[in-house]
């Protein structure tokens, strides 16, 4: 694993995770580059999922700014090496 | 009943004073409408003023649906971000009145999240909370299961934040706002411990925790940890006024860093609270070192400036950065003061602490 001062990319490893009726996606783990803001993660999602609005939340607990870097949002929540998103047509932990 | 402490009052009546004009490109009427002047809660947020603003220009607008959005000196301001702290990190040397551009149309997508007004604010508020709750207790069960008219009423209280709108029926006087969040936010158990400096208004002082920790040998330590927002500015040059500081015309210019910070209540009281004031010579400790009781002066205002120094190396800058200016709620806080104390008192009420710093790092010399 790369070590916290080196500035090259650190990738995160997402886990994409689907909450009610969400489709599941084929392929549920990525890997993004640290720097990226998780307003990438959000897109890309809706890109995949074909949808306009998402509702994304972290460890089924609460929705971040879009605007967190993804490393600082792995490094504050994630665990086991990756960074739970859970995703939902609708509102899910309102 | 729980009216909080001083510095509570101070930070949730605190406010800055805007004069807000019209962008030219939006004015269709000659003359042009006068600024709009309003007291903004620091703990508030721009979004929640437009019903406030929008009758001083409503009639000179162009057709059109209304996308609002705030700028300052050309920097389109990110609204989730609490007013004083926005006016903490843009305004150095502070501007009375705060001269700020509303636009109506032509919202900056490419720069700003989009907002719709107060259930945008709301949704990004209630979040905040959330994160907050997880980084204190690991889960954010205790926001979720809040009844639907304690969440009414907490919103309610930050949403009027600093007016003194007390209401009398008979002769009782219904609390006023800071009571009413205190009162529904204490439901939460979000408290940070290892704080026996705050003074509480008209509430018999809190038995500390000292006993409790001296008598706890089991070697089990307690921590807390605090949802700190750290945004920093980088300059370049040196300034030794405040007025001249350099101004920030992009959000690339500031790092924006969100990372909790450990308290070890052991270490806390056995530490002296005075620190040196040289950042270089801060040793940088992380967590597994802490805690087998080095002794290293995690409960004061240093721990702020070690994780500046960790940001300062995780960017790769030279030793010599220095600090220019730590400002939190308005204030420069001493560098002697505990930490716990901060966290309590100053923090927004989204329970998360707002720090702005301003560091310098020299460019290097090019021969």
């Amino acid at each position: 694993m790369a070590s916290e001062s080196s500035t090259t990319a650190r990738r995160v490893v997402v886990h994409l995770r689907a909450t009610g009726d969400a489709p599941i996606l084929k392929q549920a783990k990525f890997k993004i580059a640290g720097t990226d803001k998780f307003a990438k993660v959000i897109d890309f999602l809706c890109r995949q999922l074909h949808r306009e609005t998402l509702f994304v939340y972290l460890n089924s607990a609460f929705s971040p700014n879009p605007d967190e870097l993804v490393i600082d949002l792995y490094n504050n929540f994630g665990f086991d090496g990756k960074l739970v998103v859970n995703y939902a047509c609708s509102m899910a932990w309102g | 009943m729980d009216r909080g402490s001083d510095a509570q009052k101070y930070v949730w009546e605190g406010a800055i004073p805007l004069q807000i004009h019209l962008h030219e490109s939006e004015v269709t009427t000659l003359p042009p409408p006068p600024p709009a002047l309003i007291l903004a809660p620091r703990i508030g947020y721009l979004p929640l003023l437009v019903p406030q603003i929008k009758p001083f220009f409503s009639s000179a607008l162009p057709p059109g649906t209304d996308t609002v959005w705030f700028e300052y000196k050309g920097l389109p301001l990110k609204w989730y971000i609490p007013t004083g702290v926005l006016f903490d990190l843009l305004c150095p040397e502070p501007e009375r009145p705060w001269n700020l551009t509303v636009h109506f149309r032509g919202y900056p997508g490419n720069i700003l999240t989009p907002c719709e007004g107060e259930d945008s604010v709301k949704w990004s508020f209630i979040n905040s909370l959330k994160e907050a709750a997880y980084i204190i207790n690991g889960n954010c069960k205790n926001v979720m299961n809040m009844s639907q008219s304690d969440q009414v009423e907490l919103w309610r209280s930050v949403m009027n934040g600093g007016s003194q709108q007390f209401k009398v029926v008979g002769d009782n006087a219904i609390s006023g706002n800071l009571e009413t969040y205190i009162r529904v936010s204490s439901k939460l158990k979000l408290g940070v411990g290892g704080d026996e400096f705050s003074v509480k208004l008209n509430s018999p002082s809190s038995k500390t925790q000292r006993s409790i920790v001296e008598t706890d040998t089991s070697g089990s330590v307690k921590t807390g940890r605090i949802p700190v927002r750290l945004y920093v500015c980088n300059v370049h040059d040196d300034f030794e006024d405040l007025e001249d500081a350099p101004h920030v015309d992009s959000w690339d210019k500031i790092a924006y860093i969100n990372r909790p910070i450990e308290i070890h209540r052991e270490e806390f009281f056995a530490e002296k609270n005075s620190i040196s004031e040289e950042m270089p010579q801060a040793e940088v400790e992380d967590e597994q070192k802490s805690s087998s009781g080095d002794g290293s002066g995690l409960g004061t205002v240093e721990e702020v400036r070690e994780t500046l120094r960790e940001h300062v190396e995780l960017c790769s800058l030279p030793d010599n950065a220095e600090i220019k200016l730590l400002r939190i709620q308005g204030i420069q806080p001493k560098l002697e003061t505990p930490f716990a104390w901060l966290a309590n008192n100053l923090m927004n009420p989204e329970r998360f602490l707002h720090i702005c710093a301003y560091v310098r790092v020299p460019e290097p010399i090019t021969i």
